[in-house]
């Protein structure tokens, strides 16, 4: 691996803000590829934050300045891989359930997932149905991620997953819940393709679904 | 700039008021005064008259301005310093500071391989040393136990030559007698480099137990007059039993001990002044069903509570009790028991805390139980640093930035205080139930046990001097040659 590509991973794993943007752009002035500026030296520093986090020797507030770092890089190469036809690591669309207001577990998990290389869409919370199927045919994610707190609301996501397939789209999108109250069972019981018990592990689970695990 | 504020940097805990502190310490002084002590030796009675008190026969009596001499001259505040140079493992001792370590002597020993309750043998010293060594909120080093493998004179000797290498915390060693309390000494001076420059740095601390009631032994003295004229730090602590040695009321067994130990401060204040010395004693009941030393009583720790006043009323730093259990195994009972001793104890920031890792009444040490209260004491540490207010830590330009309805979780603030901040357990499980699940829903006696197995494959202290290793041999050898010709 060149120097730059390496000193670009260290910056992820520092999440060292000041200098990630510019590495980014010596590296393309250097001739690398968006793509492997991403594969080889973005990634691998957000492979290292994620073994060094589940080790217990990272911790959230790092994880997440790390995820910032590789979003300042990839708001740089984003539009050189879509140019180059790069296959993007995936697109997720989240949001917590109608009526439920509960909204820091969701946004760890975005903030993780953007950090492992998804474009993230976050509707927010008290997100109703409708809402979720009218941004699924806006964004066309790969990935709907629900969230809810409270067990009287975690039944909207059931009513998400009918909407969507009234709408003809379920076989479009994986749809993975999470949150407090849900269990894996609830995921089997309403049809859902995934819950995770924790925001890594929800990353882990969308790399899964879009084959980047 | 602020003006006329008051700042508690720890969590604030006071038992006794200045009023009841005054009338237990005017106890202490009327006991020495007027019903004195039996002092079983010689020499220890000549200092003593010559400092003014009243000799007669073996019954020792003490005015009380030669105690308030002896307190006047004993330093509050002083360092014990690690061997090899470290910081880290230096003991400051002073006000609002609590160390804690294991404790000294019990026959028996919990493998921690088999489980099971065994006699203590000389290998377990060196896990001992080395497990301390390694836990972050262990300060200062004691064996847990008797070695019974080597001559029964020599156990003491062979314990701190096994335990010295293997850690560079300050020892807290005991001796039989004399002998063996120089063969200890021979060791300590030789890493320090010479007699002068142990004074100057002394690598660890001498403990002395007088007999309750109201006897101070030829022993306990031999060893207290040894350290002082070495200026080895000291521990002159009796242990008491409510209703057996000692009155069964709390202010009772207090000022009875507090006389017991005051006896040695007198006598090494005057064999050398600003001898460092530590208070004893261990007070706790003798249970009226079972007949045992409670090690788990709360009796225990709310008397331990009271010394520590008077100690620090007095101007001495106190060697605390806590981390123990009657328990036999590492259970619920020695869970519990263990962590409110600890806790109660870190309360009072009585100086060295000890018997971190008694179980079954003193009876059996386990190292295991020590693991488990590492955990304990990060636990207590944390509550007793209590809470900081300043602009910084009130956050209201954070609260502000952050607004309604955004999170905290990428604000520089938070990553400023997410370390010093919350307290993160080594042992204690945290994770949703499918993770702990997945990872083998494990029970916290064996995380115990595997994170002893893990110190011990992996810790590695630092090393002695060449030299001391070399002295190290040629003590053990001379105490064998020792014990041999007085056969």
């Amino acid at each position: 691996m060149s120097d730059i590509l390496q000193s670009i991973s260290q910056a992820v794993i520092d999440g060292d803000l000041n200098e990630i943007g510019e590495l980014t752009e010596d590296a393309l002035d250097d001739g690398n590829s968006a793509e492997t500026i991403l594969n080889e030296g973005l990634m691998p520093g957000m492979d290292y934050v994620g073994v060094e986090f589940r080790a217990g020797r990272m911790f959230v507030p790092e994880v997440l300045r790390s995820a910032r770092a590789m979003q300042t890089a990839m708001d740089i190469l984003r539009p050189l891989l879509i140019a180059d036809n790069v296959q993007m690591v995936g697109k997720i669309i989240l949001g917590t359930v109608k009526g439920d207001l509960h909204d820091i577990g969701k946004n760890l998990v975005g903030m993780m997932a953007e950090g492992a290389g998804f474009e993230i869409k976050d509707l927010g919370k008290n997100v109703d149905p409708d809402t979720f199927v009218n941004a699924v045919k806006e964004y066309e994610p790969d990935i709907i991620g629900m969230s809810a707190l409270l067990t009287t609301t975690m039944r909207s996501m059931e009513h998400t997953i009918k909407a969507l397939e009234e709408a003809g789209l379920r076989d479009r999108v994986k749809v993975m819940i999470g949150g407090a109250p849900v269990t894996q069972d609830f995921a089997n019981k309403i049809g859902a393709d995934g819950y995770a018990s924790n925001a890594s592990s929800a990353v882990e689970l969308a790399k899964q679904f879009v084959g980047a695990a | 700039m602020r003006t006329n504020y008051r700042v508690h940097s720890g969590t604030r805990f006071q038992l006794l008021s200045p009023d009841q502190l005054q009338e237990l310490f005017d106890g202490v002084l009327h006991v020495l005064e007027t019903i004195g002590l039996e002092v079983h030796h010689e020499e220890a009675r000549a200092i003593l008259k010559e400092a003014g008190a009243w000799v007669d026969g073996l019954r020792v009596r003490i005015p009380s301005y030669i105690v308030k001499d002896a307190l006047q001259k004993a330093p509050r505040s002083f360092t014990i310093f690690a061997r090899d140079g470290n910081p880290a493992h230096d003991i400051h001792i002073g006000p609002g500071r609590a160390h804690f370590g294991p404790g000294p002597t019990p026959p028996n020993f919990i493998d921690i391989d088999t489980l099971e309750r065994r006699p203590y043998v000389r290998d377990d010293a060196a896990i001992v040393a080395k497990v301390c060594d390694a836990l972050p909120n262990i300060d200062f080093v004691e064996s847990l136990g008797t070695i019974s493998d080597v001559h029964p004179d020599l156990a003491a000797s062979y314990e701190f030559a096994t335990m010295f290498p293997n850690t560079s915390k300050p020892i807290v060693a005991w001796s039989y007698d004399k002998d063996d309390a120089e063969d200890i000494h021979r060791i300590a001076v030789a890493e320090a480099g010479g007699q002068e420059a142990f004074e100057l740095r002394p690598n660890y601390v001498h403990y002395c137990e007088p007999r309750s009631p109201l006897v101070s032994t030829e022993e306990a003295l031999n060893k207290l007059i040894f350290a002082a004229r070495h200026r080895v730090p000291v521990i002159f602590t009796p242990c008491p039993l409510a209703g057996g040695t000692a009155p069964i009321t709390a202010a009772g067994i207090i000022i009875q001990a507090a006389a017991e130990s005051w006896m040695g401060l007198v006598v090494a204040q005057h064999v050398r002044p600003g001898t460092p010395f530590f208070m004893g004693g261990v007070l706790s009941v003798m249970d009226m069903k079972d007949m045992i030393l409670a090690y788990g009583a709360p009796e225990l720790s709310l008397m331990m509570a009271g010394i520590t006043e008077l100690a620090h009323f007095a101007g001495l730093p106190l060697w605390q009790t806590g981390g123990c259990t009657d328990s036999k195994i590492l259970d619920e009972q020695a869970a519990i028991e263990g962590s409110l001793s600890v806790f109660f104890s870190a309360l009072t920031a009585g100086d060295l805390c000890h018997d971190v890792g008694y179980t079954e009444s003193g009876m059996t040490g386990s190292i295991l139980q020590t693991v488990m209260m590492n955990e304990a004491i990060g636990y207590a540490r944390r509550i007793t640093r209590g809470i900081e207010v300043n602009e910084e830590t009130l956050a209201v330009e954070v609260i502000n930035n952050v607004g309604p309805n955004g999170h905290y979780l990428r604000e520089p603030h938070t990553r400023r205080h997410y370390k010093s901040e919350f307290w993160y357990p080594k042992l204690m499980d945290r994770r949703n139930y499918e993770e702990w699940e997945a990872m083998g829903g494990s029970r916290m006696r064996e995380r115990v046990i595997a994170f002893t197995h893990d110190i011990l494959a992996s810790h590695q202290p630092s090393p002695v001097k060449p030299e001391t290793l070399h002295t190290i041999e040629q003590v053990l050898a001379d105490a064998e040659a020792r014990v041999r010709e007085s056969a």
